[in-house]
């Protein structure tokens, strides 16, 4: 198999999991580890992401200005970098959000006409 | 990228930290420690592309992947130096000789004059329609530059100019020195100041005013070893003294800005000081043009718009000599270069095809290596790598080979101009020859030209590798093994390359072969003289000695008397203006007897003033009548001779006897009779045909102005062996007199061919390039093709094919490709050929023969560049090709 394709998927996920890393953080800023278990469970462990393929997520997202990092405490009194979804980053997460609900009813039209 | 490190030991903390929660998680679901830590990290990814992603994010990613590219590139060309060498090499050629036809085309075109905001600076000539005469850059009467200058509302300021020499005397060596008498304006319309003093101011540029004189910096320094002083002081100019009022700064030149020669430039400027009689007088043109500043707001379009109305306006108020007399303004650059800028456009269209050439044979370097290469690349297309990111590569290798060129390039175009120079090619170009010469060096502008074209043809021929990647199936070339892996289609655009290069080179040569057939058809023109054997030199009688014509007659009948008496000599004889050397002036005439005609119809001739012997030194024949002779002088019948196209204004068969009188029959000038017939020559240049031409006897003269400036001598042997006898003869006379452009009449006769001459040569050049370069390519082709072919053509031999069959087999392929590039090279040339029309004497852009020379050329090359190929594929051993495999 050709690392092509595998570029391809990741394309195709990016928009998609910059999506779902920031509708976790909308609950409150946490770190890599609690973000990736979150996306898992809350899927109902439908989405198998790899969970390496987070940390190029959430810098991107950092550099765009969506979410900020900060130093924090993790549950067992650890240090560890927390994200936070920035005002800006809100603001795209209800942009995001709404185009994504357009996209999924326009699929879901076409692939269940009858309904 | 400060913050990128900060992000990125982040990173590694937070990797570091999430295994550790994810090991710990698997723990107390009851895994072993190393399995615990195993399936973490197996979920987490591969940490080592995970943290190249995120580096990516912060990198300016396209900038480290050109570095990156960079650095591989120039590992490839370090791995093949023979090759790179060789491709560099070429590309210098082309890029060195495109640098420097740019450089020369960019002093001459498109480097501004040195005058600030020279763009705004026009000249004024008029453009005059008669049914006899016809010319756009016709030089201006003083009369209609006064009513110019009095009428328009659309220039800051006109000013005349009117060549002048003078005889510098006192100070040594008496010397005749090129100056311009000019309007007082003219240096504040120019916007140039003086080093020392003043210019004129508008009381000293009146008739009758005061002697005085600006003299340029190179006169200053090399007569008057740069003088302080030199303010206090007068010089004697024709024998009267002069005022020296100023010294220009170094570099200025007017009216050539780029005239670097300062014995052939002109050095000093004295006040036109026009006359109210001149101001008024609208028939005789003699001012060199009208130099004028456009207002600010004003444009070309405009200034032509208003010089019209009032050109019009003078032709009702002056109908007798403004009739068909219009306004042509003409931007100060164009009047200075407009006659050699169609042949430097040509030029550097040439070398661009020749760049082209080069560009299509490196494609074909490149193609041959690609081939080589193509496991690799398809090696790395089925890793994964993005076809895009090879390609960039690829073109970063070609632009880097290019620029490699670019390099080799500035060095050929220094060798190269600095050779043109050297050669003294630029100083030699002739009277109209490239202006700004002096200038051309490989200057910022050039540099950046290589530069420019450099990477043009890097992204050129780095197209043909990039189609070969973008049509690569990656599949296909791994299973195939390397030796046969050629496919179908690369030969082919292989193919298409030498058809593109071979037509371009058809074009060049073909531009190469009309020239210089228009050129050996120039040399064979007859003059309609004798140049060989005859000297020349310019010798004007201009002081106060001289004022009265009868003392110039009885000076030029001594003088030549003199010199026809020196050992070698056979007959000598003096005319106003030597033919050859680009000099026009014409009249209107009446012919008596013959019906009336308007002002706007008279008969036009050319005039030149002659001494008697001039004909027979010359060897022009006189058909019917007499030569003059010194007993025409002012008391006897005024006489004329004619040329014989001047006969045409006659409706009788024989001139001589019947009467004509400059401008309209009822005009109060004297009638003069025709006493002579002589044959036509070559007047103007060698291209211009004999016009109608009067000649006027200068014993009979009475204007003060006329002047007899050119002297030949005809000489037994070489001429320039009695040039020292000459002079003496003449200092016999007048010790003072300056002897100036001593030269045999054949190198004015080479001079005045030299412009088309430098242009054939570089032309030449570039075609001789052109098919060195076609050969090459067609070498290549067909010998890789024939390599290619080695196993089938070991098999064929070894079924018993005869030797002349893969002959035949070889040198068909290639043959066909060639003679295709030859078939559309002569369409292309065709069309191509028609913008030439103008540099071509007496052949039609499609001239046949040069056409015919060329294909047959190029056929020729083309078939022995295929046939060495073809003959070592003859002599393959079949027991050898087939084991090679």
């Amino acid at each position: 198999m050709s690392t092509r394709r595998i570029e391809d998927r990741i394309e195709l996920l990016q928009g998609t999991l910059d999506l779902l890393i920031m509708r976790t953080l909308l609950l409150g800023p946490t770190h890599g580890h609690a973000i990736a278990k979150a996306i898992q469970f809350r899927s109902d462990d439908v989405l198998q992401v790899e969970q390496g393929s987070l940390y190029p997520a959430l810098h991107r997202l950092i550099k765009r200005g969506w979410i900020s990092v900060e130093e924090g405490a993790s549950e067992n009194n650890r240090r560890a970098k927390f994200y936070r979804l920035t005002a800006k980053g809100r603001r795209q997460l209800v942009l995001e959000t709404s185009k994504w609900d357009k996209l999924a009813e326009a699929i879901g039209r076409i692939l269940r006409p009858a309904e | 990228m400060g913050r990128r490190k900060r992000m990125m030991a982040d990173l590694e903390q937070d990797i570091r930290d999430h295994i550790e929660l994810e090991t710990r998680e698997n723990l107390d679901r009851g895994m072993s420690p190393e399995e615990a830590r195993h399936a973490a990290r197996r979920k987490f990814g591969n940490v080592d592309s995970i943290v190249e992603e995120t580096w990516e994010v912060w990198s300016v990613v396209w900038l480290e992947q050109l570095l990156q590219d960079i650095r591989y590139g120039v590992r490839i060309l370090r791995k093949s130096p023979a090759f790179t060498a060789i491709a560099a090499l070429t590309l210098g050629l082309g890029i060195g000789a495109h640098t420097a036809v740019f450089s020369v085309v960019h002093a001459v075109i498109l480097a501004p004059l040195p005058y600030p905001q020279s763009d705004r600076v026009v000249t004024l000539l008029e453009r005059v329609r008669l049914r006899n005469y016809q010319n756009d850059l016709n030089d201006p009467s003083p009369g209609d530059f006064a009513d110019w200058r009095a009428l328009n509302s659309i220039f800051e300021d006109i000013a005349a100019i009117q060549d002048r020499s003078f005889n510098l005397t006192g100070n040594g060596d008496p010397v005749r020195v090129e100056g311009e008498a000019v309007s007082a304006s003219l240096f504040s319309l120019l916007r140039v100041h003086t080093r020392l003093g003043r210019t004129f101011n508008a009381h000293e540029d009146i008739a009758g005013g005061p002697r005085v004189v600006v003299m340029g910096y190179g006169l200053w320094v090399s007569r008057f070893g740069a003088d302080p002083r030199i303010l206090q002081k007068s010089i004697l100019l024709d024998g009267a003294s002069y005022q020296v009022i100023g010294v220009m700064d170094r570099n200025f030149r007017f009216p050539d800005p780029a005239n670097f020669h300062a014995s052939l430039g002109d050095q000093l400027w004295v006040p036109i000081a026009l006359s109210p009689a001149e101001l008024s007088n609208h028939g005789s043109h003699y001012l060199q043009g009208a130099l004028a500043r456009l207002k600010p707001e004003a444009n070309l379009r405009q200034a032509q718009a208003q010089m019209d109305t009032i050109a019009q306006r003078l032709a009702r108020e002056h109908p007798g000599t403004n009739e068909g007399v219009g306004v042509n303004v003409v931007p100060l650059r164009e009047e200075l270069v407009g006659n050699v800028k169609s042949e430097l456009w040509i030029l550097l269209g040439a070398v661009g095809l020749v760049l082209l050439m080069v560009c299509s044979n490196i494609a074909n370097l490149l193609l041959v290596r690609g081939s080589t290469r193509g496991r690799e690349l398809a090696l790395r297309i089925a890793l994964g790598a993005a076809r895009m990111r090879i390609l960039r590569q690829l073109f970063t290798e070609s632009v880097l080979l290019a620029l490699l060129g670019g390099c080799a390039g500035v060095l050929f175009a220094l060798l190269g101009v600095h050779a043109l120079q050297g050669a003294r090619v630029f100083e030699t170009l002739g009277p109209s020859g490239l202006p700004s010469i002096g200038h051309v060096g490989v200057g910022i502008p050039g540099l950046a030209f290589s530069f420019v074209i450099s990477l043009l043809a890097g992204l050129i021929f780095g197209l043909a590798p990039a189609w070969q990647v973008m049509r690569c199936n990656a599949n296909r070339e791994l299973k195939a093994s390397v030796r046969t892996s050629d496919s179908a289609s690369r030969l082919a655009l292989r193919d298409i390359l030498v058809v593109v290069e071979t037509a371009l080179g058809v074009t060049v040569v073909v531009g190469a072969a009309l020239l210089l057939r228009s050129l050996l058809l120039l040399q064979q023109v007859p003059l309609g003289f004798d140049p060989s054997g005859l000297l020349t030199l310019r010798v004007i009688p201009r002081s106060t000695q001289y004022s009265q014509p009868w003392q110039r007659t009885s000076f030029y009948r001594e003088a030549l008397d003199r010199i026809q008496e020196v050992p070698g000599v056979k007959s000598a004889g003096a005319v106003s203006f030597l033919p050859l050397t680009y000099f026009r002036a014409s009249k209107g005439f009446s012919v008596e007897g013959e019906p009336a005609l308007s002002s706007r119809e008279l008969p036009m001739a050319g005039y030149d003033l002659v001494s008697p012997g001039y004909f027979a030194t010359m060897g022009i024949p006189v058909l019917e009548g007499r030569d003059f002779s010194w007993n025409d002088t002012p008391q006897n019948l005024p006489v004329v001779v004619i040329n014989e196209a001047a006969q045409k204004y006659w409706s009788v068969e024989d001139p001589v006897g019947r009467r004509i009188k400059a401008g309209r029959p009822e005009e109060a000038t004297p009638w003069f009779t025709v006493v002579g017939v002589v044959g036509n020559f070559r007047d103007f240049d060698i291209a211009s045909q004999p016009r109608p031409t009067i000649f006027f006897p200068i014993s009979q003269s009475a204007e003060e102005t006329s002047l007899l400036r050119d002297w030949v001598v005809r000489t037994e042997g070489n001429p320039l062996a009695t040039s020292a006898g000459v002079r003496q003869a003449i200092w016999s006379v007048d010790k003072n007199m300056p002897i100036s452009r001593v030269q045999r009449m054949e190198d004015v006769r080479t001079t005045s061919l030299a412009q088309q001459q430098f242009t054939l040569l570089l032309l030449a050049l570039f075609a001789g390039l052109a098919l060195v370069l076609a050969s090459v390519g067609q070498y290549g082709v067909t010998a890789y093709a024939a390599a290619q072919r080695t196993r089938e053509i070991g098999i064929r031999l070894a079924l018993g094919a005869q030797r002349r069959d893969v002959m035949r087999l070889i040198l068909s392929h290639g043959a066909s490709i060639g003679f295709l590039g030859v078939g559309l090279g002569i369409v292309a040339a065709l069309s191509l050929a028609r913008v030439m029309s103008a540099l071509l004497y007496g052949v039609p852009p499609t001239d046949p023969i040069a056409f015919g020379a060329v294909a047959l050329l190029l056929s020729i090359l083309t078939l022995i560049a295929c046939y060495i190929p073809a003959r070592r594929a003859m002599h393959i051993d079949p027991v050898v090709a087939l084991r090679c495999e």
